[in-house]
């Protein structure tokens, strides 16, 4: 009698759950994948509710510590000619009331963080919904070929519009990039606009690493640094360094660095996933191993502060934040971007087809937001508090070269040395303008300046990481685990004679288990 | 329809909760594991985890430091624990409390004071990632190890003590027939618990930088690299070796009964 009732509970669990299921299923079916396809039966619904003028929710999604959070300290005011800026309150905080302001529409933003775009993504694939995101471009570029974005309105690019601050001010260096970079026939510009951009190099103490030395991917295998240089513990950064250091005889010969065709050579040979090149990459990687002190994540901006390594594979915006930190405490680091190539990215802001919908109005926030954080004293914020580069140039407005000017700008006893950015402020590599030559001291050359506005010679030999295909990405993926797994082949014959004991008496234990069991059962019968 | 409140009916939540944090997602782990990306039936998760000499060098690393790691505990806890149980010292509830006090303290916090130790003592500590991490698990795990063993061998009946010395048998033989076979259980859910989360707490391995995979790294690698499936059919391979590993070391009422122990 018991029994059965025992089973009837373990039916009844059994159902229950097989309901669970089959509505989690049914629900992802309904809600989520393929996660980004539903859009267009919303819009309807959403325009019916867009003429009562009520609160919009706008639901951003951006790095962790990427913008401005207020709360300076008075000492922290940047006084400029045309006026002071000063973080009061939260960037978001400042839009919110900026929107009503202006618009008259009241507009709440739900502001989220995500550590990396990988994360991004799978939270995306598992059905979190955001308006408005600040993917890497690669990671855009993969949200563009699923067709998950929504462009940004013709209205957003008309300078016209006072409020269109990004239009107006983004530098043209960099617009012209999102203009010509194309994935699957459409622009960047069609539905990403800039947001922060920097490159890659080392952070390192000069006192125990030569400039020579800092100036090579190659910096990651040197014995002289054993242990005691860290690389990001990410699969695309590392295979960048990589392919960097195992071609730089080919990278830095003067016969490929003299070629008419040099910037196209550089991106097809840094963005080069044939299975040779992997396979190499891979060789290049378990070298690194070890000799790196760690593949680090978020450890290497405080290891390299404390000095406990020399050198730190660094993205530019970190490195200025490395560089800054260190030097509070009396220590002076300097930054380098490979002689090779050095990996130039951007952090864009794109909005998302199902968190939007259709909804008009949203995207008008949604589009003011990208316009807010790119009005010059607010780009100069964020700069400020995270430590990289904004994408505005600032156009007419000159707050942004008086803020280099304040920033970096020498004094009277320095030794003065000048530095040209035309680039950025005018787009043109090859000609420079007196206005945007920096006079700055000489101590800042190899320092914060380089890494946050990187000469035009580093320029010159920047590439961009495109978006790999699926396969290829696998591969790569793969390459990455056999480099961080442990390889069985790699066991020696002492070791194996271990995991044999080892195995050998687990296996003799449970053989002698069962039996017992059974001669137990055997002997319960008899009697 | 009337509900009756009976005790039965005090478990609903928990079953509840069961049901949706535990059941559910061992399903959707099977579910995963067992199908391709696109949802078809495929065993080829299965067959790619045993054909690579990485994932299952990864199996065999994590192995190398769980019983490492166990072992360590295993010496340093056994003598602790059976002075503390057969001491007849007054403060000896406070010393048990000295080594539980460290579990109080956040996880991260304790590694991260034992990764200035180790940098103090080592000087740099990516020379030695192995011996590093087994360290780190065995000040994480310790605890676990002592208190079962602790609590096996209080629990000895000290009659079953006076006897064998009425009986004419020394310290060592006391110990060796006595209480070192009763206190076995204790040692053997010490192992479970210290044995099992070290093959997979790979947040020690991070943080005191070993880059090696261990089983937990690998896991999240392959959600990393949107391998759903993958990583599912890595944990279900973990799951099935913590089932065998359970059954081996858990003993049931029956082995008690007629097997010989006396508890």
């Amino acid at each position: 009698m018991k029994n059965r009732h025992s089973h009837k509970n373990i039916l009844l669990v059994f159902v229950l759950t097989l309901i669970l299921i089959i509505g989690l299923i049914l629900s992802n079916l309904v809600f989520s994948p393929p996660a980004f396809a539903k859009t267009e039966d919303d819009s309807d619904l959403a325009q019916t509710s867009q003429t009562s003028s009520q609160e919009i929710t706008l639901r951003i999604c951006n790095w962790e510590e990427y913008i401005d959070e207020g709360d300076w300290g008075i000492d922290e005011v940047i006084d400029l000619e045309s006026g002071d800026i000063f973080g009061e309150n939260s960037m978001i905080d400042d839009f919110e009331d900026w929107y009503e302001q202006t618009y008259n529409i009241k507009v709440r933003v739900e502001y989220s963080n995500f550590g990396t775009n990988e994360d991004l993504y799978n939270m995306l694939t598992l059905g979190d919904t955001f308006d408005l995101i600040c993917p890497s471009e690669y990671m855009f570029m993969k949200l563009m070929s699923e067709d998950a974005l929504t462009p940004l309105s013709p209205e957003f690019f008309d300078e016209t519009y006072e409020n269109n601050y990004y239009i107006q001010g983004v530098s043209p260096y960099l617009r012209d990039i999102f203009d010509s970079q194309e994935i699957e026939g459409e622009p960047w510009s069609k539905y990403a606009a800039g947001y922060m951009w920097g490159i890659t190099g080392f952070v390192y103490d000069p006192e125990f690493v030569s400039e020579a030395d800092a100036s090579t991917w190659r910096l990651i295998t040197n014995p002289e640094v054993k242990r005691q240089v860290t690389i990001k513990d990410n699969v695309r950064d590392s295979y960048f360094a990589a392919v960097g250091a195992v071609n730089s005889d080919l990278l830095r010969s003067e016969e490929f660095l003299t070629d008419p065709n040099y910037t196209s050579n550089l991106e097809t040979v840094m963005n080069n996933t044939t299975s040779e090149e992997i396979e190499r990459v891979q060789d290049y990687l378990q070298q690194a191993k070890d000799n790196v002190y760690a593949f680090e994540t978020d450890s290497g901006k405080a290891d390299m502060i404390s000095g406990r390594v020399l050198a730190n594979y660094q993205w530019s915006g970190d490195a200025v934040y490395s560089m800054d930190e260190a030097e509070a405490d009396g220590l002076y680091l300097n930054f380098s971007a490979p002689l090779e190539s050095t990996n130039i990215y951007f952090d864009g802001w794109v909005m998302l087809k199902n968190g939007i919908a259709g909804n008009k109005q949203k995207q008008h926030a949604a589009e003011a937001f990208i316009n807010f954080v790119s009005r010059p004293d607010n780009a100069i914020r964020n700069m400020y508090y995270i430590g990289y580069t904004s994408f505005i140039s600032g156009g007419s407005d000159s707050r942004i070269l008086e803020y280099l000017d304040w920033n970096y700008g020498a004094d009277e006893s320095e030794e003065i040395v000048e530095y040209d950015i035309s680039y950025f402020f005018t787009g043109d590599m090859e000609n420079s303008v007196t206005d945007y030559v920096l006079t700055v001291d000489s101590e800042q050359i190899g320092r914060q300046l380089t890494a946050q506005y990187p000469s035009p010679e580093t320029i010159r030999r920047s590439a961009v990481m495109l978006y790999f295909p699926p396969e290829e990405n696998l591969a790569i993926n793969r390459m990455w685990t056999n480099v961080r797994c442990y390889n069985l082949e790699n066991l020696p014959i002492w070791g194996w004679f271990i995991a044999i004991i080892i195995f050998g008496l687990i296996l003799w234990v449970s053989i002698k288990k069962t039996f017992d069991f059974f001669k137990r059962k055997i002997k319960k019968n008899n009697s | 329809m009337r509900i009756h409140f009976t005790r039965k009916n005090l478990g609903i939540p928990y079953v509840l909760f069961l049901l949706i944090f535990v059941v559910m997602p061992l399903l959707v782990l099977f579910y995963f594991a067992f199908t391709n990306g696109s949802g078809e039936f495929t065993l080829t998760n299965l067959t790619d985890f045993f054909t690579n000499p990485n994932t299952l060098g990864t199996l065999f690393y994590s192995f190398a430091i769980a019983a490492t790691t166990t072992f360590f505990c295993l010496i340093l806890a056994y003598p602790v624990a059976y002075f503390l149980a057969t001491s007849k010292l007054k403060a000896r509830s406070v010393i048990i409390m000295l080594f539980v006090l460290p579990m109080w303290i956040n996880f991260s916090l304790r590694i991260t004071a034992l990764k200035e130790i180790l940098t103090l003592i080592q000087g740099n500590l990516a020379f030695y990632p192995f011996a590093n991490s087994v360290i780190g698990m065995t000040y994480d795990f310790l605890p676990f190890m002592i208190l079962p063993i602790y609590t096996a061998i209080e629990k000895l009946d000290p009659a079953l003590i006076e006897a064998a010395k009425d009986l004419g048998a020394g310290d060592k033989e006391t110990f060796l027939r006595i209480t070192l076979p009763l206190s076995l259980p204790g040692v053997m859910s010490g192992i479970a618990m210290v044995f099992l989360p070290s093959m997979t707490n790979y947040v020690v391995l991070d943080m005191l930088y070993n880059s090696t995979f261990i089983m937990g790294s690998l896991i999240s690698s392959y959600f990393a690299a949107d391998n759903w499936n993958g990583g599912s059919m890595i944990a279900l391979i973990l799951l099935l070796i913590i089932c065998i590993f359970t059954l081996l070391t858990t003993t049931k009422e029956e082995d008690n009964k007629d097997g010989g122990n006396l508890l």
